[in-house]
């Protein structure tokens, strides 16, 4: 395994009077992709919200290249380079995309690489380009997506959290998203993924971890995940 | 014809007034989900703030008005810093922080009581003179209201749609976790929202008493107002607000005109009784659609 980048130990978080994640031991690798798989409600969501500080930890610790942070305001975990793109996107609906993408480069205030990292963005997502003007509201599924990850991208951290990117999308759209994700993955971003379909993505990722019930039930590779039917049959009813 | 013109007169200056009170109000709740009861309290603040500058410390009546909008800015950052940031913490936010801000309001109104009196006090600010358009005395007062009001409403939208701080501010309001994960600091997003509020109510106050004139409970009806300006455009809707105010000043100078003062308040609330039953969500309200 390559050299860890993000780490959590025993982490426990959840929501007033209810704990989600119950002691969650995690490493996610260095210019990796790491897999976060598992049936709904246990917790996939809550762990990246808890790593960019949306939901506070209350126990356990987490830290990014040997950096706490568990003990800061999520506005300081994107200073540190952690980017989460949230499930179902949440854009900014009443800007346009082009605003969309500013914003996504709020932390940045050199002019210089926000302009770079727009280029980039735009090479990667041509999309976005061509609709810079039209207001996030008025996107398909599809074009909310690559904004919702273009946004991200545009906050220029090393440490990429995709939740459930295929959310909602139609098989066809799925698949360019995730030829945007391996590319961003190949050009050496390290990328942590939560997704239901595990099949989507068992071929691709560094490593799979089964989220059950607020802690991590299984941690392996896709070919592993492969050779163990009753794993996928009772986690993910395939 | 010059009734036609008298009516556009004092119904600009009523909704200039109006809209730069709801702007305020309108910007709290879109960014909060605070509907902050002190509001008409900070208005009646500014107002005796300007005489109090003008009047006891000889200051210059533009400074007089900068002055207002500054202590009154202060007032809504303490609000946020003693307020809003502690009931942020609890559950049930919005009504315990309605519930804060009444109180707010009537410590401030009491306090303006006790120092200034009962009685009413003329806004020192004033300029005297007319223009003649037709056979109609549009007094000169009326105009400055409403170039100052334009000004304002002009800083503001500059403020929200160019600059980075604007941008934070409109993105807070869109969707808070969002903002959180591009980095932005909603915390300070909301102090500058209650700040920039509270400089908006002192401008709004000082611009109705200078055609009224002080008294501590001055607050009450235009902030009632700005409610229904706000419910009528939709809770947050900024910009919708700004034309709501204008055109409900329009109807509230014609309604005085054509059926009298004691209508003008009647036709106001059945006209969101109205509104209310046609679009809930009010005329410029956010009905979220939300395709996959």
């Amino acid at each position: 395994m390559a050299e860890p980048i993000l780490q959590l130990k025993g982490v426990k978080s959840g929501y007033a009077g209810r704990l989600v994640l119950q002691g969650a031991d995690f490493v996610a690798g260095k210019g990796e992709l790491t897999a976060v798989i598992g049936p709904n409600g246990h917790g996939k969501s809550t762990l990246l919200k808890t790593i960019s500080g949306i939901v506070r930890v209350s126990e356990g610790e987490i830290s990014l290249k040997g950096k706490r942070l568990d003990t800061l305001r999520p506005d300081q975990v994107v200073a540190e380079g952690v980017i989460h793109v949230p499930q179902g996107d949440l854009l900014f609906p009443g800007m346009t995309i082009y605003e969309n993408l500013m914003m996504g480069a709020y932390l940045t205030r050199e002019a210089g690489s926000v302009a770079e990292r727009l280029e980039r963005v735009f090479t990667l997502l041509p999309k976005l380009k061509d609709r810079r003007n039209q207001v996030a509201g008025t996107l398909s599924g599809g074009e909310r997506r690559m904004c919702g990850i273009g946004r991200g991208l545009m906050a220029g951290g090393e440490f990429l959290m995709l939740d459930e990117p295929s959310l909602g999308l139609a098989p066809i759209v799925i698949d360019q998203i995730y030829e945007v994700i391996f590319d961003l993955r190949h050009a050496g971003m390290s990328i942590l993924l939560v997704e239901e379909n595990a099949e989507r993505i068992m071929d691709q990722a560094d490593s799979i971890h089964l989220l059950d019930n607020g802690r991590f039930a299984w941690t392996g590779k896709g070919a592993e995940l492969m050779a163990r039917p009753e794993i996928v049959e009772a986690y993910l009813g395939a | 014809m010059d009734v036609v013109i008298q009516i556009i007169a004092s119904g600009l200056t009523l909704g200039a007034m109006y809209a730069v009170a709801t702007v305020g109000l309108s910007l709290v709740y879109g960014s909060l989900n605070m509907l902050n009861m002190a509001h008409g309290a900070l208005l009646t603040l500014g107002g005796y703030m300007c005489y109090a500058a003008i009047t006891h410390l000889g200051f210059h009546p533009i400074f007089g008005l900068v002055a207002a909008a500054l202590v009154c800015a202060l007032a809504g950052l303490a609000i946020y810093v003693f307020a809003t940031l502690p009931l942020l913490r609890a559950e049930n936010f919005e009504t315990n922080i309605f519930i804060a801000t009444i109180g707010i309001g009537a410590v401030i109104e009491s306090l303006m009581l006790k120092s200034f009196g009962p009685y009413p006090i003329p806004q020192p600010l004033a300029v005297s003179g007319s223009v003649v358009i037709g056979n109609v005395h549009i007094p000169l007062q009326n105009i400055m209201i409403l170039l100052t009001a334009l000004v304002a409403m002009a800083a503001v939208a500059l403020l929200l749609q160019k600059t980075r701080a604007g941008r934070a501010i409109r993105a807070t309001s869109m969707s808070r976790d969002a903002a959180q994960l591009m980095g932005v600091r909603v915390g300070q997003i909301y102090a500058q929202v209650l700040a920039l509020s509270g400089g908006l109510a002192a401008i709004s106050g000082v611009m109705i008493s200078s055609i009224a004139t002080l008294t501590p409970v001055m607050g009450g009806d235009p902030m009632l107002k700005a409610f229904i300006i706000c419910i009528v455009a939709g809770l947050g809707n900024v910009y919708g607000a700004v034309l709501a105010a204008i055109v409900l000043g329009l109807l509230e100078a014609a309604t005085q005109y054509v059926l009298g003062v004691r209508w003008s308040f009647a036709t106001l609330l059945l006209l969101v009784i109205l509104v209310l039953i046609w679009r809930p969500y009010g005329l410029f309200g956010r009905q979220q659609v939300v395709r996959l």
